[in-house]
């Protein structure tokens, strides 16, 4: 009764033109309120970070220009974000018969994958630094940690504070890009104020390189955080418009996540008082491992979810729930046992499960099979398939 | 604070073993962690005292000042029962031991430094009790134990061997000079004699000390019994051995100068010695050992003592906490501090290991394998052989188990045999550097060992494909290697993008390229990739090439750490892990061509491709910049490479994302379709709704379907045919849903439908299910 495929190419590059396909998307993106969002943010972080780098090649500062590139790297994740949540909004085909809903969580383990990898080099160059602390410039640092904490705490208002907020949330990943770069500008300027002498001196040069990395790092990654925030809300909210019930576990992930942010700017601001204060060199290097550890932390909840999902585990909210449900359906008149429960997600919520029943030879199936599926769609599995097996007798 | 304690540890005591819930307990941790860390703050201290004052004198104060202190708290002489002369002789036997043994490990503390005597002579009676159980009796307590037991010896190894301490070189120049007083100027001589170095004369020493303190904390509970408690015996004891140790310390200050200016300024620290180090921590851990199991007070414990002593050995000698402690210290000309070594710190590492394994409790094994659901719907495990009796598999066997199975299948071989070559190179290449003191091959060893993390993620998840299906992952692991091909893949666009970046700066500002030592490392390199490629293309051994798997090593690292910028070092790097990427790119395409393989058997084919092409590019870059003064062809090579490696990783990326997105297998579309086909003209079928299949691993290709048939056919007849129809077209784990109602679709219809209708359904079905509850129960 339903039809096999729908053929939509709204949303499908066309084939000709790369106009028309450009066109598409970028339709496709302002069409919804949240990649909206995410697409903004991403143009202000892209520009700026092609700002910084034009600026960096004609001026040849060699630490402007790393650091545009580690911007760079963080807008892939934000780039990583917002084609998830392009690409999900694509209807199924004949080939893809799930659809493409799937793809917001690639998105996020991508996310957070790379999230594991910032933190990887901010910890290693912590460690390095360790060793061998360099002279860290600190005047710029207090105010730019001051206001990065200041949006992360924003951030960590709107989320415990109803997570449907579109327009809230982006309120704050806005002004946070915008931190962010203040932050790059400030790192930037720095670096090109030693520009040349870090050149020729192998030392001076790592030192500009650190700094300029592991505040850059950090700020990037609370800007990940919120790229990826917004991608969530974006698929809860994709959720919340075709089904009850959102997946409070990522929500809680992310604002875990912002967090372990604000724990970070509030490291960044210890360090820099510390360092102005007492001249301790030592904090600066143990703040990025700490926050690197944090950011570690935090993303472990997102990535294991994730990938429980991509490896068909069973669904963790439906655990307790699936046992009783077989435990109901054993006891309906004729059933003799339940084999091979495959139960798996979809999507955050969309749990799909199949079920091979074995019945008595006279039992009616029909019956059985209704009350099968009712029995689990009242726990949330919604797409299930039983076959029904008269067993041998 | 001490009334508080002492109150706390006198009901206790009363009490005896009180079970306490877990919340209160946490109050009594806090307790143990911060006494511990007093503690360490404490020997601290003292290792500074001991600098001015005579190790008898300091001893004879610590003592004397407890036993003022616990005299008052305990009141030895008027509680309790009256002791007997039998008793008092025991008594003095017992505190002459003491003595010793807080001499002996005094003195270890000023030979090895606050930090290290925390390590080797604060272990609780517990773990050491439990570490000569593993060693000298047969029962250790199982493979858990043994571990830990080893674990401690690497770290006494350790510290006698690998902490290249300067104060300690330094003090070990003049051992059998001229000493203070007859008793160290003894103990020197004693060290020398044995033919130790000074400073590992004092581990030594230490560990004896320990064993000694351990030997002689059990034979004294026995006299602790007839005396009346432990506090009344530490009591009587600290009073008796101060009153041993006064003429000794009436002779040392005639005999001797003292060092000390003014005894006034020290009174505030010996204060605080005494408090921390003998009456707090005595009473605190009397406290916690009676409401929380020993185990896991020493556990803790020895994790707050060590921990804080690695952060105190860091930051004592730091102006800051000079500054802090200036009023309370006496002045001193020349500070010579213990330095923190890697050595120490990997040691300190090792005991904290070592002393919560032998400190935790044996647990039993809980591991099952999932039988089914009992009729009341609980999971069904079954417990077999060993499951129950053993805590944790012995190391050996572990070991000799996954080596089985990793050589059992080709695939995990061929990675083992490879990840052998590059670690042997890697630690080949790190024990020169540090045996040359090169900084840079150090570093490239690093990266290496970095690198080589793909390949152990690539041997992981081929060992986890094997794992069986579990009732959480009821599909088997077999994703797993999607997964990893997939990780593998994204790891290597970002290597790419990084190098990408790197070879743009590079090309604003070409740098001045070292290429005395880049070609025959990176012909080396060649080669040993050359040989990595054949053995993940082909089914050949290669055995032989070793060393130029080394050569390749090392030039792959030079590549990685680039922009470290160690001088010309890091830029030919840079320039080859580009030439390595791009090579990368060229392996993609090879591997495509082969086809059959995995993802992630792709993923770290493309890995080896990417650095066999990097020493390539190494090579000709080096050889237009030597040539042709081309400096400029790095960057170029190194561009061009990121762009390869890219493009390779593409494709890779493309089929694992379709994989994850749960797309219909490319290779069996067609053959889907027909089935598809076939199964709509099966007799009695009406139509089928909902298809869909997609691969879950190598060998799985699931499919679910829903099938309207019409009402007088035979069910199972159908769904044999579709099963057979499907399996045909490579389905191997189906289930058909048939369906003969109009009714039933309806409903069913709504399980991938809308919001509201949902909610009526929900609310009829539960009211279904009410009615069919009061049928069935």
């Amino acid at each position: 009764m339903l039809p096999l495929s729908v053929k939509d190419d709204e949303y499908k590059p066309a084939k000709f033109s790369l106009l028309l396909k450009l066109s598409g998307w970028i339709r496709s993106i302002l069409s919804d309120k949240t990649s909206r969002n995410l697409f903004f943010f991403l143009c202000l972080n892209l520009s700026f970070a092609f700002v910084e780098l034009s600026y960096g090649i004609w001026s040849n500062s060699l630490g402007l220009i790393s650091d545009s590139f580690h911007m760079f790297f963080d807008c892939t994740a934000l780039l990583a974000g917002l084609a998830a949540s392009v690409v999900s909004r694509w209807r199924s085909n004949d080939s893809f018969s799930y659809g493409y809903v799937r793809a917001e969580v690639i998105g996020g383990f991508v996310n957070g994958l790379f999230l594991v990898f910032t933190a990887f080099f901010i910890f290693s160059e912590g460690v390095e630094r360790a060793l061998e602390p360099p002279d860290v410039h600190h005047e710029r640092l207090l105010p730019v940690s001051v206001a990065g904490l200041a949006v992360n705490l924003v951030g960590i208002f709107v989320f415990q504070h109803g997570g449907s907020g579109h327009g809230h949330s982006h309120g704050p990943s806005q002004g946070h890009g915008h931190s962010h770069s203040l932050f790059n500008g400030a790192a930037g300027h720095s670096h090109h104020g030693q520009g040349g002498h870090s050149h020729n001196e192998q030392g001076g040069h790592s030192h500009h390189g650190h700094e300029g990395h592991s505040h850059h790092g950090h700020e990037g990654h609370s800007h990940h955080g919120h790229g990826g925030h917004s991608h969530h809300e974006d698929h809860d909210a994709f959720e919340d418009e075709h089904r009850p019930g959102s997946g409070k576990q990522i929500l809680q992930g992310v604002l875990l996540h912002i967090v372990a942010d604000t724990l970070g700017s509030v490291g960044v601001i210890i360090s820099a008082l510390l360092m102005q204060n007492y001249d301790l060199m030592i904090a600066d290097p143990i703040c990025s491992m700490l926050i690197a550890v944090l950011i570690g932390v935090s993303v472990v909840p997102l990535l294991r979810e994730s990938v429980g999902i991509l490896m068909q585990r069973t669904p963790p909210s439906l655990d307790r729930d699936l046992p009783q449900c077989y435990q109901r359906v054993q006891q309906l008149q004729g059933v003799y046992s339940v084999q091979h429960p495959h139960f798996w997600t979809l999507c955050s919520d969309v749990y799909v499960g199949t079920l091979k029943v074995a019945v008595a030879p006279d039992a009616d199936a029909r019956w059985i099979l209704s009350q099968t599926h009712g029995i689990f769609t009242q726990v949330g599995v919604r797409q299930l398939y039983v076959q029904i097996e008269p067993a041998a007798m | 604070m001490d009334e508080k304690y002492s109150n706390n540890v006198l009901s206790g005591g009363q009490l005896g073993m009180v079970e306490v819930p877990n919340s209160r307990l946490t109050r009594y941790l806090v307790l143990l962690i911060i006494t511990k860390i007093l503690k360490a703050l404490g020997v601290f201290e003292s290792y500074d005292i001991l600098k001015v004052v005579h190790i008898v004198q300091f001893i004879f104060i610590l003592k004397f000042g407890s036993a003022l202190i616990l005299l008052f708290f305990q009141k030895p002489f008027s509680s309790g029962k009256v002791i007997s002369k039998r008793q008092w002789i025991k008594l003095l036997k017992h505190s002459i031991f003491s003595c010793v043994i807080s001499l002996l490990g005094f003195f270890g503390l000023t030979l090895c430094g606050p930090l290290r005597t925390l390590l080797l002579f604060e272990h609780s009676d517990v773990v050491v009790i439990a570490l000569l159980g593993v060693l000298f009796t047969s029962s250790g307590g199982g493979p858990s134990k043994t571990r830990g037991a080893a674990l401690f010896i690497i770290a006494v190894i350790c510290l006698l061997l690998f902490d290249n301490d300067d104060l300690m070189a330094k003090m070990a120049e003049h051992p059998e000079g001229h000493h203070d007083s007859a008793l160290t100027h003894f103990l020197y001589t004693t060290i020398a004699f044995l033919g130790l170095a000074d400073h590992k004369g004092g581990v030594v020493l230490l560990v004896v000390s320990l064993c000694l303190k351990v030997g002689f904390h059990t034979a004294a509970r026995k006299l602790s019994v007839e005396l009346g408690g432990a506090k009344r015996l530490y009591a009587l004891d600290n009073l008796v051995s101060s009153v041993v140790l006064l003429p000794w310390v009436i002779i040392l200050s005639f005999t001797t100068e003292s060092k000390v200016d003014s005894w006034s300024t020290l009174i505030l620290p010996f204060a605080m010695i005494i408090v921390s180090l003998m009456i707090l921590e005595f009473y605190v851990e009397a406290i916690c050992n009676a409401k929380m199991e020993v185990q896991r007070c020493a556990r803790y414990g020895s994790f707050a003592l060590f921990s804080s002593a690695l952060l105190l050995a860091n930051f004592w000698t730091h102006p800051l906490t000079d500054q802090l402690r200036s009023m309370s210290k006496p002045l001193q000309g020349n500070s010579t501090e213990h330095v923190l070594s890697s050595g120490v710190l990997v040691s300190a590492i090792f005991f904290i290991m070592s002393s919560s394994i032998l400190s935790s409790p044996s647990r039993k094994g809980q591991k099952g394998t999932l039988v089914g659901y009992s009729p009341e719907g609980t999971p069904l495990y079954n417990f077999m052989g060993d499951a129950l009796q053993h805590t944790s598999q012995s190391l050996p066997r572990f070991i000799k188990d996954s080596l089985k199975q990793i050589l059992e299948e080709y695939d995990s071989r061929q990675i083992f045999y490879f990840l052998c070559l590059n670690l042997a190179f890697t630690f080949v290449e790190l024990f020169y550097g540090v045996w040359t003191n090169s900084l840079g091959l150090i570093s490239d060893g690093f990266h290496m060992l970095f690198d080589c993390s793909a390949l152990v993620l690539g041997l992981f998840a081929a060992l986890m494909t094997r794992w069986k299906a579990t009732r959480i992952f009821s599909y088997g692991y077999g994703r797993v290697e999607i997964l990893s091909g997939f990780i593998n893949g994204l790891f290597l666009m970002v290597i790419a993008f990084f190098v990408f970046m790197e070879s743009v700066t590079r090309l604003v500002d070409p740098p001045n390229i070292n290429t005395d030592m880049l070609t025959p490392v990176s012909v080396g390199g060649l080669l040993v990739n050359l040989v990595g490629i054949c053995a993940f293309s082909h089914a050949h051994s290669h055995g032989g090439k070793s060393c130029s798997g080394h050569d390749h090593g090392h030039s792959h690292h030079g590549h990685s750490h680039a922009d470290q910028g160690h001088g010309g070092h890091g830029h030919s790097h840079g320039g080859h892990g580009h030439g390595g990427h791009g090579h990368g790119g060229h392996g993609h395409s090879h591997s495509s061509g082969g086809g059959g393989m995995n993802a992630n058997m792709r993923g770290v084919y493309l890995h080896v491709l990417a650095d066999t092409l990097g020493s390539v590019g190494v090579i000709i870059s080096t050889i237009l910049i030597r040539q042709f003064g081309w400096l400029i062809a790095d960057p170029i090579c190194s561009l061009f490479i990121a762009t390869l490696i890219f493009l390779s990783v593409i494709p890779l990326l493309k089929d694992a994302c379709e994989v994850l997105l749960l797309r219909i297998p490319p290779e069996h579309e067609k053959e889907l379709n027909n089935a598809l086909h076939k199964i709509e003209k099966i007799e009695g079928v009406l139509s089928f709704r909902d298809p869909h299949f997609w691969r879950h691993s190598a060998s799985v290709v699931a499919g679910t379907i829903h099938l309207q048939v019409m009402l007088d056919v035979v069910e199972q007849r159908i769904v044999q045919q579709v099963t057979a129809i499907l399996k045909d077209a490579g389905v191997n784990n189906l289930s058909v849903q048939v369906e003969k109602d109009a009714y039933f679709q309806h409903m069913s219809g709504l399980s991938n439908g809308f919001q509201d209708i949902l909610i009526m359904t929900q609310q009829m079905e539960s009211l279904k299910h009410m009615n069919d509850g009061t049928c069935i129960m």
